[in-house]
């Protein structure tokens, strides 16, 4: 802010010292002049009066004569002394304005504000390196979730969006190029509160420039970051960048989880939803024969993912020498003529995975003209294309800009999440739909919230007290009302992570020991009141043996 | 030579010759302080803080703050001399106003010795 007072004053010197001789002229001059008092005797104005006269005419207010009438050599100096100092102060605020309209220095405002709002978060927050059609969601999930987010973006449209979004907490946002070190480092890099950096753009070289610079500035921050290229993914890794999402490879992962098992699909959208929110039922799509629209690099991950599912695929390309497709039909898809030459009769399903939402939904249409027991995949590109995509009602609409929020969310929330989430794909479908339904007979059909718990010192000083005296607390324990034992928190552990060894849904009888961290799901009023166990060794106490031990010295003492 | 730095000085030194100009004389004698001296030490002081606006290096910060000390005891004295006079006896009024001038008369000189010492430093 200094910077900006000292670069106004510069600016205003010319201007303040043309009217400070104006008025120091027109001054002198006025208590000069010979006058007459109202009982006729010689009178001068003092430097005083004079300064009020000035000061009231050369801002054109204008009181008139005062104190007394003016003499002929008074009204002579009066009307000089309005032409002296009237210009040359409305040459200053003239000055004035144009400075305050001058886009540098509004600039270097908006910019200093920004840095000043960043440095003043006392939360742990995130910075968004774009506001695109993921990032938007992700500032949305993570707002929703209490977190803090700071957006950098370089188009000031997309900024007008979020300035009219209604958030809970207020974003600060910066319309700059987020390639330039300086802006990472208005924007919080430094910041001992920043827990991570999101860059989300699509363009991979923005992308890199930024990954490369946050791990250059602070080579501890959490790096995740979208990478459409093999290459450039190489290059974020060797840098050291956290997590790499490259949307299409994700994309087709998720087609893959949901056509082989739909359980640990309704898992990962379950826990990385933004809480509060309530799941569809999700459609599982039929084996068999399947055509696919589109053979771009979505479309060739969706095949490669099919394919591995034991799907046979009949591929529909309009350009194949473009996307190097060897044995397909050519046809964009949107004409029933290839489609019956693809076999749309005889097919269970239909993938339009073109990168044009009215070319997807035009092939889907016709195909399900042509065969209504269809299972369609439509894949929707931009979000304001949203009315139409609900009016057509597809079996799954894959928004891939979801995708990556949901994706970004996982790992933001928390690492053992992410890792959860990880492990559980390796597990059988079954277990996931054993494990959902065992989570919805507890924290209900909303999307829950999920935390960790670490047991150490600082964050749950009551259980490594009592491990500390050779008590032994479960994990059924920390699950438990401190209010009645007799009721259950509608929480869930998901995860035991001990020594680095993960144990997924471990049992309630598990003892804990100190430097455990457990992931829980659960509804926000659990994630509340488990604090109190944590913390309180009464409350603990209580749970475990059912006494309720007195507080004061006098109580206790009167006990024992 | 340059034009800048010679009004640059001489509204320095002319701030500080001007105060010390009507700072001269019996503190409580009314005839040897007048008026338009006074007035001409306020405008030259705030010339001379303008001119000193903008100019980022340590020095310069701290030339800044001292024509502001003396902009704010000449100012005082004005103000106590614009709405005392009459009100009280010439001679006492005479001091006060005097002895707030010795002040920024002060300030000025601090002015004046950064000023020199800053030339002295520059080696060509």
């Amino acid at each position: 802010m200094d910077n900006i007072l000292f670069l106004i004053l510069r600016r205003l010197r010319r201007p303040l010292i043309l009217i400070i001789l104006s008025f120091a002229i027109a001054i002198l001059g006025l208590t000069l002049m010979p006058g007459v008092d109202d009982k006729g005797n010689p009178w001068h104005m003092s430097v005083f009066q004079a300064f009020y006269v000035i000061s009231y005419t050369a801002t054109t207010i204008g009181y008139g004569e005062i104190p007394y009438a003016y003499s002929h050599a008074q009204r002579l100096w009066m009307t000089f002394s309005i032409y002296l100092t009237v210009i040359p102060w409305f040459y200053a605020l003239g000055k004035i304005i144009t400075l305050l309209q001058d886009t540098s220095l509004r600039h270097a405002i908006t910019t200093e504000r920004f840095a000043k709002s960043v440095r003043m978060l006392q939360e742990p927050f995130y910075i968004l390196c774009s506001y695109g059609e993921s990032a938007s969601v992700l500032a949305k999930a993570l707002d929703d979730k209490g977190m803090r987010v700071v957006v950098v973006e370089s188009l000031r449209e997309r900024l007008y969006e979020l300035e009219l979004t209604d958030t809970r907490n207020v974003i600060p946002s910066l319309c700059a190029d987020a390639k330039l070190p300086d802006t990472l480092v208005h924007a919080g890099v430094h910041h001992p509160l920043c827990s991570g950096v999101v860059t989300l753009t699509d363009n991979d070289q923005v992308n890199l420039a930024v990954a490369v610079a946050v791990k250059t500035m602070n080579p501890d921050l959490p790096v995740l970051a979208r990478a459409e290229r093999d290459d450039i993914a190489a290059n974020m890794a060797s840098f050291g960048t956290d997590h790499i999402i490259n949307p299409y490879v994700l994309f087709g992962d998720q087609l893959a989880v949901r056509v082989h098992a739909i359980g640990t699909y309704i898992l990962h959208e379950w826990l990385t939803d933004v809480p509060g929110d309530t799941l569809p039922p999700p459609e599982c799509p039929p084996v068999g024969k399947w055509i696919v629209c589109g053979y771009g690099r979505f479309g060739k991950s969706v095949v490669k993912n099919l394919e591995r599912e034991q799907i046979t695929t009949t591929i529909v390309e309009a350009m194949p020498d473009l996307t190097g497709c060897e044995n397909c039909i050519v046809g964009s898809g949107t004409e029933a003529k290839t489609l019956i030459e693809a076999g749309v009769h005889n097919a269970v399903g239909i993938v339009a995975g073109t990168d044009n939402d009215i070319n997807n939904l035009s092939i889907v249409m016709t195909a399900y003209e042509l065969n209504p027991k269809l299972f369609v995949i439509v894949r929707k590109n931009k979000r304001h294309n949203n009315a139409l995509f609900k009016q057509f009602n597809a079996d799954i609409t894959m928004h891939p800009h979801d995708i990556i929020a949901h994706e970004c969310l996982a790992h933001m929330i928390s690492p053992l999440l992410a890792q959860f989430l990880a492990l559980a794909r390796n597990h059988s479908n079954a277990w996931a739909n054993a494990l959902v339904s065992q989570l919805v007979s507890v924290v209900g059909e909303a999307v829950p919230e999920t935390w960790v718990v670490t047991i150490n010192n600082k964050n749950a000083p009551a259980v490594t007290s009592l491990i500390q005296q050779n008590r032994s607390v479960t994990l059924m324990h920390l699950t438990q009302d401190p209010a009645d034992r007799r009721n259950y928190l509608p929480a869930v552990p998901l995860m035991l992570l001990r020594n680095n060894e993960p144990w997924l849904v471990p049992a309630g009888s598990t003892t804990l020991q100190e430097g455990d961290k457990i992931l829980f799901c659960g509804k926000p009023l659990a994630k509340s009141i488990q604090p109190k166990v944590l913390n309180m060794q009464k409350d603990l106490l209580y749970i475990i043996d059912g006494i309720e031990l007195p507080d004061s010295l006098v109580w206790r003492w009167l006990k024992s | 030579m340059n034009l800048e730095k010679v009004i640059f000085g001489f509204f320095i030194v002319l701030a500080m010759t001007l105060n010390f100009g009507f700072f001269l004389g019996d503190i409580d004698n009314p005839n040897h302080h007048h008026v338009y001296e006074l007035y001409a030490a306020i405008v030259v002081s705030l010339i001379a803080t303008i001119l000193k606006f903008g100019d980022r290096t340590q020095v310069g910060a701290v030339l800044l703050s001292t024509s502001l000390a003396a902009d704010l005891q000449l100012i005082s004295a004005a103000i106590l001399w614009a709405i005392m006079d009459g009100h009280m006896d010439a001679s006492s009024l005479t001091v006060y106003i005097v002895s707030l001038s010795g002040g920024a008369l002060m300030a000025n000189f601090v002015s004046v010795i950064l000023l020199i010492s800053e030339t002295i430093s520059q080696r060509r």
